[in-house]
């Protein structure tokens, strides 16, 4: 028998096997158990943590924000209907918290006075990390985005959102969040580029 | 002078292939330095999964009353001891710019408000007691005759922090209906 087609079997039993465990743990959770409700936890804080942290460059606002979207997801879970994918819509929720988030904690003044994000020097905290799950260059200079630069970027080229859906998301016209991409793109190749120099020094 | 950065000839400008491809390396899980599920337990235990508890918000009421009180004490008194002909051609570069600092306050507000809906999970504000829902139109009611009053006092400072701080009273009254009580961990 071919290799691969056993390897693709076992994936698919594996996923299959995992689905209906995850399954079960949304069922629980959703009559209020909460070790269940734990479970769902360990199978997606850190990848919520790393959207998070993406999306805000901090590392401190980045754990509170991880902290605040499971709470909304306990809270919110009987909404979780099973038409789209468990991680899917757990997702959204986290974006709309972290949205929510930079709402609310955005000085007002730098609202009504418009003044321009510009690009930060250093990401102000780095997650310092224990195991194998390091932020990568691309994630240091990523961090080093100007605001709306970053949050697109994140939302279309790392989560795969359109521009339609961010410019919603954003409260921006759908061109901005075309050209707010491309100019993210156009910094990270800048910096990548001279980070390679360097390196090469 | 700003000197020119030369870099040397072999050295490329990363591609938009190298970018796309260090962008699928991206770790897709990163670990938090903080331990972050005893918070999580604590704020879901003090809030079970169901409707919210009126009951609980009860001690709201009376502050937002209060302060609704407040500021009708103050545009009361506002009427009474202001000068009525403080608008005059000087100040019309003045009150042009108020009026859009009006219109971007309120607009801000607007987007702050519907922000913290929507992180809410677009909650209907009719859902609330009748109690509740006459705070949050004595506080539309403010800000209305802030306004207001701020056509005829366009300079005045008071007024446009009065006008803040009512904007500021009914996002906090609905982020204490709303938000998770977990930043207490």
């Amino acid at each position: 028998m071919d290799n691969s087609k056993v390897i693709d079997a076992q994936k698919r039993f594996t996923t299959t096997v995992e689905n209906q465990e995850e399954l079960q743990w949304i069922s629980l959770a959703k009559q209020g158990d909460q070790q269940a409700f734990y479970s769902l936890y360990q199978a997606y804080h850190r990848r919520i943590y790393a959207l998070c942290w993406r999306m805000l460059a901090d590392k401190d606002s980045a754990e509170d924000v991880c902290q605040e979207v499971f709470v909304q997801l306990w809270q919110k879970i009987n909404n979780f209907r099973g038409e789209s994918k468990f991680s899917t819509w757990l997702y959204s929720v986290a974006t709309n918290v972290v949205l929510g988030h930079l709402r609310k904690h955005k000085n007002w003044l730098q609202r009504v006075f418009s003044i321009e994000d510009k690009p930060l020097e250093e990401a102000t905290t780095m997650p310092e990390l224990i195991d194998s799950s390091r932020p990568t260059e691309l994630d240091k200079n990523i961090a080093k985005l100007p605001e709306r630069a970053r949050l697109v970027f994140v939302l279309f080229a790392v989560e795969g959102y359109r521009h339609e859906e961010i410019a919603k998301m954003l409260g921006m016209a759908v061109g901005s969040s075309k050209s707010q991409y491309h100019r993210a793109k156009s910094l990270l190749r800048q910096w990548l580029t001279n980070e390679g120099v360097c390196d090469g020094v | 002078m700003v000197s020119k950065i030369v870099l040397p000839q072999s050295t490329k400008q990363l591609s938009e292939q190298e970018l796309q491809a260090q962008i699928l390396q991206l770790p897709t899980e990163l670990s938090p330095e903080r331990e972050l599920w005893s918070g999580i337990e604590k704020a879901i235990s003090d809030k079970r999964q169901d409707k919210y508890d009126d009951s609980q918000k009860q001690w709201h009421k009376a502050p937002i009353a209060w302060a609704a009180s407040v500021v009708a004490a103050v545009l009361l008194t506002w009427g009474v001891i202001s000068p009525q002909d403080t608008l005059n051609d000087s100040f019309n570069g003045k009150f042009q710019g108020n009026i859009n600092l009006v219109a971007a306050m309120q607009q801000t507000f607007e987007q702050q408000k519907q922000g913290m809906l929507v992180s809410y999970g677009q909650p209907n504000l009719q859902d609330l007691t009748a109690e509740m829902q006459d705070q949050f139109k004595q506080l539309s009611s403010a800000q209305v005759t802030i306004k207001k009053a701020l056509e005829s006092e366009p300079n005045s400072a008071d007024l446009l922090n009065l006008l803040r701080w009512t904007q500021q009273q009914e996002l906090d009254l609905l982020k204490q209906l709303y938000s998770p009580q977990w930043q207490s961990i």
